[in-house]
Parts: structure tokens; sequence; C-alpha cells
């Protein structure tokens, strides 16, 4: 019995530590915490990215930089990197998050006037929806608790989260579900 | 490989970007220096380009798409560069030009002027990068002028190996 209370326990202080972490990341995408781009660059700026992707997430969370500062700088300044490295990283989980969390709602909003239901597409979409948040909040745990080095040896698999957004951008952008500007470039 | 605006003949516009390669880029010493020369020919209050020699040769609306491009470029190059190839333009860039490097530094990290390197409109996450790359760099240069006894360190930041590297 108490065996089950301690197992309750744990899972609730899980729960509530994901949910932290989903608060603080949502915080890293407000406008206050990124002045640079305003919204209605935001398409260009998703170009921008997506013509990038490979080279950006492989800088952000590949070995090079991390070992050259580990061998080049003193310890100040490996805590500096690795405070910075995990802030691009929660901020660049809260852009995937922000971006499928867009897509669902336009989508949503588009199948409520919509006349023609397709149930397997919204499915679908649910379905890639609650993964990329599942693995939001998993990378975002090893982050927090691991650090950014942590993530080193997922590169693929926090790469793929990208790759996971933009198909279920392509999804809800299928048969009109998304306005123009917000479909994914090819 | 950059795409001109509308209205702009394509070959114009290569013309213009060769001219500003060749007669005012090529003369800037290291990326860096590039990078802050295009950022400076940005009107901070419009946002627009300006270059009265590529106006004169060519005209407003060509220089400014050139200046935008090629200032968009030097950025990409900067920003995704490798950090250790960042920190060699960064010492390059503050012994080359500089009287007084110490009050570069100091005015580069108490004000964060890099922050308006960046082209406006860039990808949010590279943009945050570049300027994250910076911080950490600007550190590694003032540890390693700080800390005289680092040059006898092999590992110290005084052996930071060339971009070329």
């Amino acid at each position: 019995m108490s065996g089950t209370l301690i197992l309750l326990a744990i899972g609730l202080l899980l729960i509530g530590l994901l949910g932290l972490l989903l608060r603080r990341s949502d915080f890293a995408s407000s406008p206050d915490a990124s002045p640079l781009v305003s919204d209605a660059a935001a398409p260009s700026a998703y170009q921008a990215f997506e013509e990038r992707r490979g080279e950006l997430l492989d800088r952000i969370f590949g070995p090079d930089d991390w070992e050259f500062v580990l061998n080049h700088a003193p310890k100040r300044v490996q805590r500096l990197f690795l405070q910075e490295r995990k802030e691009i990283a929660f901020y660049w989980l809260s852009q995937i998050r922000s971006l499928a969390k867009i897509a669902i709602r336009i989508h949503i909003a588009h199948a409520r006037k919509s006349d023609e239901l397709r149930p397997v597409l919204e499915l679908r979409l649910a379905i890639d929806y609650f993964m990329i948040r599942i693995k939001c909040a998993i990378v975002a745990a090893i982050l927090w608790l691991g650090g950014p080095v942590a993530l080193r040896r997922m590169i693929k698999q926090v790469g793929g989260l990208s790759d996971e957004l933009r198909g279920m951008l392509e999804l809800a952008s299928k048969g009109d579900a998304l306005p123009g500007e917000t479909r994914v470039p090819r | 490989m950059m795409e001109p605006s509308a209205g702009l003949s394509p070959s114009l516009v290569e013309d213009a970007l060769r001219d500003l390669r060749d007669r005012t880029l090529a003369k800037l010493d290291g990326d860096l220096a590039r990078l802050v020369y295009l950022a400076s020919t940005r009107d901070y209050n419009t946002g627009r380009y300006a270059h009265d020699g590529l106006s004169f040769r060519f005209s407003e609306s060509v220089a400014e798409t050139v200046l935008a491009a090629a200032h968009r470029e030097a950025f990409a190059g900067v920003a995704l560069s490798p950090l250790r190839v960042l920190v060699s333009h960064l010492e390059h860039y503050i012994r080359s030009g500089w009287a007084h490097p110490d009050e570069l530094v100091g005015a580069w990290n108490s004000s964060e002027a890099y922050r308006i390197l960046p082209p406006a409109a860039d990808d949010p996450l590279t943009v945050r990068l570049f300027i994250s790359n910076v911080k950490i760099a600007l550190a590694i240069v003032e540890a390693a002028w700080q800390e005289p006894q680092a040059l006898q360190d092999p590992r110290s930041a005084s052996q930071l190996p060339s971009p070329g590297r």
C-alpha cells in the first residue's frame, strides 16, 4: 500500500516537474524574451531556419564547441557556455512547441468551419501533435537534469523533432487547411 | 546565391554585388569586420540599407538589395561558424583595428553592441546562437588577456587555432 503511494507521489512529482519545464520554456518564447524578430517577420525567419536547420542544430548540440571550450577556457567560461547553450536549447524547444500549437489551433479553427471533416487526417494530426509535445517534454527533462552536454549523443533524435514538426505542418496544410503564409516552404 | 528583388534586373544586382565585394568588402580584414561594416550600412531607425558609392553607380534600390543580401550572407557565415573560428576572428578583429583592445572588449561586454549585428527578420534561433557565441568568445578572449600565466599553459586561449585550421 505504502509502495503504491510512493509511486503515486513520484508520478505526481514528475508531472509537476514537466509542467514547470513547459512553463519555463513557454516564458522563454514570450515576446519580451525574443525582441529581435517581430511576428510579421516570422515566415521569412522560419524559412531562414529551414535553410540552415541541420547546420544550426549541429552547432548548438554538437560536441565541437564544448570540446573547444573545455580545452581552451577557464571554468568560469565553461559554466557560461553550458548556461548559454541550455538557454538556447530551451528556446529552440519552445519554438517547436509554439509552432506546433499555432498550427494545430489554426487547423482546428479551419476544421470547425469545414463541411468535410477527414477523421483519419484529424487523428494523425492529433497523434503527431501529442508526440511532439511528449518528446519536447522528454528533451526538456534531459536538458534540465543533465544540461546541454547530455544531449550530445541525441543529435539525431533532437533533429528528428524538427522533422516531425515539419511533417505535422505539411499534414496540417494539406487541402488548404492552413492559410498560405503559414505553409511550410518547399 | 542571392535572389534579386522584384523589378530589379538580376544581372544588375549581380554586378552590384560583385562591385561591393571587390571594392569594399575585400578591403576589410576578416569576416567579423565585414559583418560589422555591413550592419553599419543599415539605418537603425528605418532598417534600410544605404551606400553612396553603390547608389551612385547603380541605384538606391539596387544598393539596398545588395547590401541586405550581403549582410544576410555574412551573418550566416559568422553565426554558424565553430566557436574556435569565431574566437580567432574576434581576436583578429580586436587586435587589428584598435589601439586599445581592452576598451573595445569592455564596451562590447557592457553595452552588448554586437546585438545590432544580425540582420532584421533572420531566424531568431540563429540570432540567439550568434549573440551567445559572441558573448562566450569575448569571455574567452578576455580570460586569455587577464591571465598572463595562461600564456605558459599549452591549453590556454593564446594557443587558439587560426580560422583556417
